[in-house]
């Protein structure tokens, strides 16, 4: 594997020059550098607004001493500099050291000494920005010739390529390319003074083979569906339904509302409703929750590419893994990166992520999915008198310490003794989180996940979440009427 | 600026060369640089120190179709310009033609001038300096037995932006910003229950920094908000807070007026225009002009002049009350309002407000709540408006019964929803205190009829 030439510099010599720089003063360092070179296209209404290209570099030096970090962003890759910003850093963890309230070790894990790249059927690199536009040009088409009510159509196209090295003080080197594309739609239709909007979005790792899947073609005949569907929908009624919640949801459920509960970070730092709970009994025993970000699910759904949220290792150097969180119903583990694994006593189970070599990881998820039993969505509906069906959802967001979530569906139908019925829009659910998963009833048999980009501390990182549908016995829905 | 890259002689040397391909109507150079200090407080001790330069350029070319392409590096040198140069216009002749772009902003020879954007004292700031802000935040949590976390973030930066285009425009500005948050966890010991608050600030000179205060504001926040109960669906008045009326009126009506926005016909305020859409209390303006305001500056990131408007007044939404970067004001045929925002040197310019002000009212704080017999004192939601269809609707995260005018427990799963265009109608009160919170200025805000959907059978 051809080795990026703006990274050959960090060879034996300098990473000697670091060790003896480092020795006796600080506990560990790692450093991430990369260069990462794509497109961005952008048209709305068929038009290009945006055609763009872009080359980085990204290279962060991150220092441990005793309960203290350190991190130095750098951006000239010469010797000199690297050495002059390493020093720096040492001193940043000192610095951190010398005002920290609680001393701790970092554990010591194995060395990984690999080479990652991800083979695509279509590597981007082949691909004439042309290619790339005319698939855009395509979905506004649809878009747009999907109804006269479609009043704004807007269409993104994002790939890149990155190069990234990874190198720590107990001697791993890790070296890997991946190349990654999302293409997302936005469609508004506006009738009788009414204005609505469908999106969808696809996105994975891989080349552009990942935009000739079926999945991929339909995203803005979905967007226009929708945003046409949802002018006729009634603005909902609020009170306490059953709710059955299709894959998308019960995604942003195990992800938004739960799974950011189980980072450790979160749990030391006394904003998780999960301290404590660990060998607790959360949840029916039919319910399993797990992060498994490893490579290989694409293939399993029957994709050309590998998922979105799918990683080699994480930004600390420790490889994916399946993590069970939830098993028949107990909670097992929190998620870790390497400072929260040690300050439990614990092996880190690799989800420190960082959402770029500038940024430092923090315990984020990878790949979150509940899993499926035995129930068809059709006779949860037959089996539920009065309540509500929501299919995807718009945003969510949850109270930590409380654990009081909200999510917005985007399709939402009324059910009445048995019935799927009218369609509403911008249906808010909430409720307390640890009650709604106690309170799920009924586990669909087939599982679905959607992509996306989830934010935490200021960074975003690429996630994907999912699982089958879901019923929950009762759920507080918002309505305007 | 590292000594040997003079900026000036990179961004005529890219004009120049474009300046060559007769099928360029204009162009653009964009660079910025970053310096910054981060320190990140982690259950109420120091935990991470941060130094960063970031640095980067960008160009931005359009055709005589009216095509642009786009394209950045953070690798300054001169390989690599001439290399995003090429790619540049290679992303430019691959575009749709769009007769809706007319020209880049003009030179323009007076620029307004804005003081207090710059303090020396937080560009030469060293982080071992910064450490005594962060200490004052650890004290407030230390001091206080009910507190058991803290979260909190310092940062400093000192920002340089360049613009340069093809019109002659060549500009330069530097500016400092040093902000703290903090977010504190407390615990009642005896119910075991849990509650946070938040607070923050961001200034221009760091001697008006108070982390003390910060620090204290979130944890009288947090303590606000330990006991909750559930409430039953009613229809009731509701005090925005400050950071209720951002949450809930300005950061919508940004939106809403965003003129891209507005042409797409993505707002719920089009066709609006010239009309009363709130009572006389309703009176909004966005200044770029403030002295020391996080908001303000002489020019946008586009390099036209920023100013000083009106955009509600009274009530009645202005015919010129929109905020436009040049694209969309030459789309209208209209005067850039120079409200062109980028991100960094690897965004395309986009819109937002400078500092957005809602006019302060008549009446104290404490006579709006005194007067009202039952109703919601709204702090945050977590939520925001569906921009199309002004509807809004979320959960209260943080919120508090008022009964006889007397703040009481904080609302558990409790929503509320209302459409924009009835919450305008239904201002009944404004107060005459303020807070600034970047570049909002916001006052306390009655609102009546709001409807509130609680669980408590």
């Amino acid at each position: 594997m051809e080795v990026n030439e703006d990274l050959k510099i960090f060879d034996e010599k300098l990473i000697d020059k670091f060790n003896s720089l480092s020795h006796n003063k600080i506990d560990y360092w790692d450093i991430r550098a990369g260069i990462s070179t794509g497109n961005s296209i952008e048209f709305t209404d068929k038009k290009s607004k945006e055609i763009s290209s872009y080359e980085v570099i990204k290279c962060g030096i991150r220092t441990f001493f005793n309960g203290g970090w350190g991190f130095v962003v750098v951006e000239d890759l010469s010797r000199n500099s690297l050495i002059n910003k390493f020093q720096k850093a040492i001193k940043l963890a000192q610095l951190s050291e010398s005002l920290c309230n609680y001393k701790f070790k970092i554990k010591a894990s194995d060395v990984v000494i690999k080479n990652f790249e991800l083979k695509n059927k279509v590597p981007l690199e082949n691909v004439d920005i042309t290619e790339k536009i005319n698939l855009v040009k395509e979905h506004e088409k649809i878009a747009n010739n999907f109804s006269p009510n479609i009043k704004n159509t807007l269409t993104l196209y994002y790939d890149g390529i990155g190069n990234n090295l990874f190198l720590n003080s107990y001697g791993s080197r890790i070296y890997q390319k991946l190349s990654l594309l999302r293409v997302f739609s936005s469609v508004y239709a506006q009738k009788n003074g009414i204005i609505q909007r469908g999106v969808n979005s696809i996105g994975g790792i891989g080349g552009f083979e990942i935009t000739k899947t079926n999945k991929a073609k339909e995203i803005s005949f979905l967007s226009a569906k929708e945003a046409i569907n949802l002018l006729e929908a009634k603005s909902p009624i609020g009170g306490t339904f059953t709710l059955i919640m299709d894959p998308k949801l019960t995604g942003t459920f195990i992800h938004e509302a739960f799974g950011h509960a189980c980072e450790a970070d979160l749990v030391l730092n006394k904003e998780s409703i999960l301290e404590g709970k660990i060998g607790e009994k959360l949840a029916n025993e039919d319910i399993t929750i797990m992060d498994d970000p490893r490579f290989g699910k694409g293939p399993k759904f029957g994709l050309p590419y590998e998922l979105y949220g799918s990683y080699f290792i994480d930004d600390e150097g420790i490889p994916a893994q399946k993590t069970i969180i939830i098993e028949n119903g107990v909670f097992k583990n929190y998620l870790h990166n390497r400072e929260t694994a040690s300050r439990m006593n614990l092996d880190p189970n690799g989800h420190g992520r960082a959402s770029s070599n500038i940024n430092k990881p923090q315990v984020r998820m990878g790949i979150t999915i509940l899993e499926p039993n035995d129930w068809k969505v059709e006779e949860m509906i037959e089996d539920t008198k009065n309540g509500v069906l929501c299919e995807d959802f718009q945003y969510g967001y949850t109270d930590p310490t409380t654990g009081n979530f909200q999510f917005k569906a985007r399709l939402s139908y009324k059910i009445e003794n048995g019935v799927k019925k009218e369609l509403m829009r911008d249906v808010s659910l909430s409720g307390m989180t640890l009650e709604v998963l106690n309170n799920i009833d009924a586990i669909g048999n087939e599982i679905n996940f959607s992509d996306g980009m989830c934010g935490k501390g200021g960074q975003s990182v690429r996630v994907c979440d999912g699982g089958p549908y879901i019923r929950v016995k009762k759920i507080l829905v918002g309505g305007l009427r | 600026m590292s000594e040997e890259i003079n900026v000036y002689n990179i961004a005529q040397k890219i004009l120049n060369s474009l300046n060559q391909n007769n099928n360029i109507k204009c162009s653009e150079v964009f660079l910025d640089k970053k310096n910054y200090i981060n320190i990140e407080i982690e259950e109420n001790s120091i935990k991470n120190s941060k130094l960063a330069t970031e640095m980067g350029i960008s160009v931005r070319t359009i055709d005589t179709r009216g095509s642009l392409g786009f394209s950045f590096t953070n690798k300054i040198e001169n390989k690599t310009i001439e290399r995003i140069v090429k790619t540049a216009i290679k992303m430019m002749k691959s575009g749709t033609p769009d007769p809706d772009f007319k020209k880049l902003p003009d030179l323009c020879n007076s620029y307004p001038t804005v003081k207090g954007l710059y303090d020396d004292k937080i560009e030469n700031l060293e982080i071992e300096d910064s450490s005594k802000y962060v200490n004052d935040l650890i004290k407030v949590c230390e001091k206080d037995d009910k507190a058991i976390s803290q979260s909190a973030k310092f940062k400093s930066s000192c920002n340089e932006t360049y613009i340069f285009n093809s019109n002659g425009i060549e500009v330069f500005g530097k500016d400092t910003i040093c902000s703290i948050s903090s977010n504190i966890i407390v615990k009642d010991k005896i119910s075991n229950k849990t509650s946070f608050g938040f607070d923050w600030q961001s200034v221009r000179n760091i001697k008006d920094l108070d982390s003390e205060r910060i620090a204290l504001n979130a944890l009288e926040r947090a303590k606000q908000h330990l006991i909750r109960k559930n409430v039953k669906n009613m229809k009731v008045p509701i005090i925005l807070t400050p950071i209720g009326t951002i949450n809930v009126i300005l950061s919508p009506i940004i939106s809403a007026i965003n003129a891209e926005n507005f042409q797409y016909k993505r707002s719920f305020l089009v066709g609006k225009r010239g009309t009363k859409i709130g009572t006389d209390l309703l009176d909004i303006e966005d200044n770029a002009l403030i002295e020391g305001a996080m908001g303000s500056s002489s020019f946008d990131d586009e390099g036209t002049p920023c100013n000083n408007k009106k955009i509600i007044e009274k009530g009645l939404f202005l015919q010129q009350g929109l905020l436009h970067n040049s694209y969309t004001a030459a789309k209208e045929g209209i005067e850039c309002t120079g409200n062109a925002i980028r991100a960094s040197y690897s965004s395309l310019p986009s819109i937002d407000a400078t500092n957005f002000i809602f006019k302060s009212g008549n009446d104290s704080k404490d006579d709006i709540i005194n007067d009202i017999k039952q109703g919601i004192l709204f702090e945050y939601s977590g939520d925001s408006a569906n921009i199309s269809t002004g509807d809004f609707s979320g959960l209260i995260l943080q919120g508090n019964l008022i009964e006889k005018g007397e703040i009481k427990h904080s609302l558990n799963n409790t929503m509320f929803g209302i459409n924009l265009l009835e919450l305008f109608q239904n201002i009944s009160q404004v107060s005459k205190e303020y807070q600034i919170y970047g570049p909002y200025r916001a006052p306390y805000v009655r609102v009546d009829n709001v409807q509130i959907i609680g669980n408590k059978d």
